[in-house]
């Protein structure tokens, strides 16, 4: 008999406290995040046989995530390890559990104490710090100069203006005031006109063009049909996912960067879709990977939502906003509700509850298909996607 | 006075590209089989996959691909800001070559895409190290 061929259903979902959390660690975050997940699923920690780490292990260098946390949880032979961004880790990990590799996985991530933005870079006094090579930190370049980069072509080549970008930061924004566990949330609603007002960080990217910088934690519990009907929650059905790579650690991106047809994440997209059985119009939520204004844009473009030069207009038109045909980010996404450090599964996590219905004043109303995005080292370098369903 | 700011940390592999911009050259790799150049420089040739690639200076001649004005910089950088980033288009052509630097010598407001610009090299005090940045062509 070949490999079976098995329904994977996201069982649990757990996020910690986000924000500022300068009691705790990330060991501590991670593994409050693991417990919750499968407590939220009704499993116990035995019932793990693999593993999905968001992170690499900080207990010994140079070892990986897998094997430390496969000691940590009990010292018991694991069987499945899988790397990548939040919604292909999933989607790998449902095909694994299609294939009868694993039974119950768990993807997890913890952050504390470390700033992913410039503040958390220091200035030496003596020396200068040495860096790899091709680095752009030669060049004062950041995560966010990168997607200035990208914001700044893209703005020359479609007729993009800020007020347009800033369109998202209000929607999203919007969205985290209506999610009580959101950081920016309790700030209030804000307008065009703010997001042009507060300072630029890297031009044309001001500060609430954005994500925000915090510490948290999360995890996202994976299990067999037989395993999920027997959980706590209705099961969240993973009907497609897949991902896609192109380029190198922010080496450089050689042109053309907005081909008609699309790049990681348009790829990603299609194949999750075409597994999914799916169109862009059975889309009732989505969560993408919005770690500025500008990717919003562009992921709504590439995962074929509207057409290349058009995803400001989609933003403007209200698609993404709760109400609107496909609402997009709706717990505040990276840029008003957290981003700690690599926080791709939030996406995922959002979705789910959405698709349990467990949303409260920012629910979508009959939400019964979901996708998820996770996309990374801008200009699309990389792309996942995960697409679920309830019954 | 001590420069702070990140350098590189030279590998065997590359140092022809480093000891090039001592010499005030920008050496590329250029595969020997199908003629194209590469950039980041990789272990074989990315249209062909040819490991028989060659350091060769480029003309310097280069345009702004795409510009950021940077405000809150990290380490020692953010005694500088504003200054600016660049990702220069390479002269070179046909697989496109673009280099990320700092652009240097004009005022931020004066940048735009499609701007000429050449390469210039700098020494760095007290390393044994050239940079390259990038400068406005007229």
């Amino acid at each position: 008999m070949a490999f079976p061929q098995r329904q994977a259903a996201i069982v649990g979902v757990y996020t910690t406290a986000q924000g500022k959390l300068p009691e705790r660690t990330s060991f501590s975050l991670q593994l409050e995040a693991i417990k919750g997940a499968v407590d939220d699923a009704g499993l116990t920690l035995a019932d793990i046989d693999g593993l999905l780490p968001m992170t690499l292990s900080d207990h010994l260098a140079g070892t990986t995530a897998h094997q430390f946390w496969a000691e940590q949880l009990g010292e018991r032979p694991l069987s499945l390890v899988e790397t990548g961004g939040a919604s292909g880790q999933l989607a790998k990990a449902a095909a694994a559990i299609s294939a009868g590799l694993t039974e119950v996985a768990v993807l997890f991530y913890g952050k504390a104490g470390q700033l992913v933005g410039p503040r958390g870079t220091a200035a030496p006094t003596d020396r200068a710090p040495r860096v790899p090579e091709w680095s752009y930190m030669q060049h004062g370049a950041y995560m966010t100069t990168w997607y200035a980069l990208w914001a700044q072509r893209y703005m020359h080549e479609f007729g993009v203006t800020s007020a347009d970008l800033a369109e998202v930061a209000v929607f999203t924004r919007h969205h985290a005031v209506l999610n009580p566990d959101s950081v920016m949330g309790r700030k209030g609603e804000i307008t065009v006109e703010d997001v042009l007002a507060s300072r630029y960080i890297c031009e044309p990217l001001h500060l609430l063009d954005c994500s925000i910088d915090n510490d948290g934690g999360y995890a996202v519990v994976i299990a067999s049909a037989d395993v999920a009907r027997n959980c706590r929650h209705e099961p969240v059905w993973v009907l497609g996912g897949a991902e896609a790579y192109y380029t190198d650690f922010y080496g450089t991106i050689n042109d053309p960067w907005f081909p008609e047809g699309g790049k990681s994440v348009r790829k990603a997209t299609d194949r999750a879709f075409g597994l999914a059985g799916i169109t862009r119009d059975d889309v009732d939520v989505a969560g993408m990977y919005d770690c500025f204004t500008i990717t919003t844009i562009r992921n709504l473009e590439e995962m074929g939502f509207c057409k290349l030069g058009e995803g400001a207009d989609y933003v403007k038109e209200g698609h993404c906003r709760l109400g609107g045909k496909m609402p997009t980010n709706t717990d505040g996404g990276l840029l008003s509700n957290s981003h700690a450090g690599d926080p791709s599964g939030m996406h995922c996590i959002e979705v789910v509850r959405q698709l349990r219905g467990a949303c409260g004043a920012r629910q979508v109303p009959d939400a019964r298909i979901g996708v998820s995005l996770q996309q990374g080292w801008a200009v699309h370098g990389m792309g996942s996607v995960l697409v679920m369903a309830r019954d | 006075m001590t420069y702070l700011k990140p350098l590189p940390d030279i590998s065997v592999l590359n140092r022809p590209f480093w000891d090039g911009l001592r010499q005030h050259e920008f050496r590329v790799p250029k595969c020997a089989d199908c003629g194209d150049y590469g950039w980041i420089p990789y272990p074989a040739c990315r249209s062909c996959q040819s490991e028989n690639q060659e350091w060769t200076p480029v003309s310097g001649d280069a345009v702004v691909w795409s510009f950021s004005v940077v405000h809150r910089g990290p380490g020692a950088f953010n005694d500088e800001v504003p200054y600016i980033v660049v990702l220069a288009k390479l002269a070179e052509e046909p697989r496109s070559l673009i280099v990320t630097g700092n652009l240097i010598g004009v005022d931020p407001s004066e940048v735009s895409i499609g701007m000429p610009l050449r390469i210039v090299y700098e020494e760095v005090p007290e390393e044994d190290i050239t940079l390259y940045r990038f400068t406005p062509a007229a």
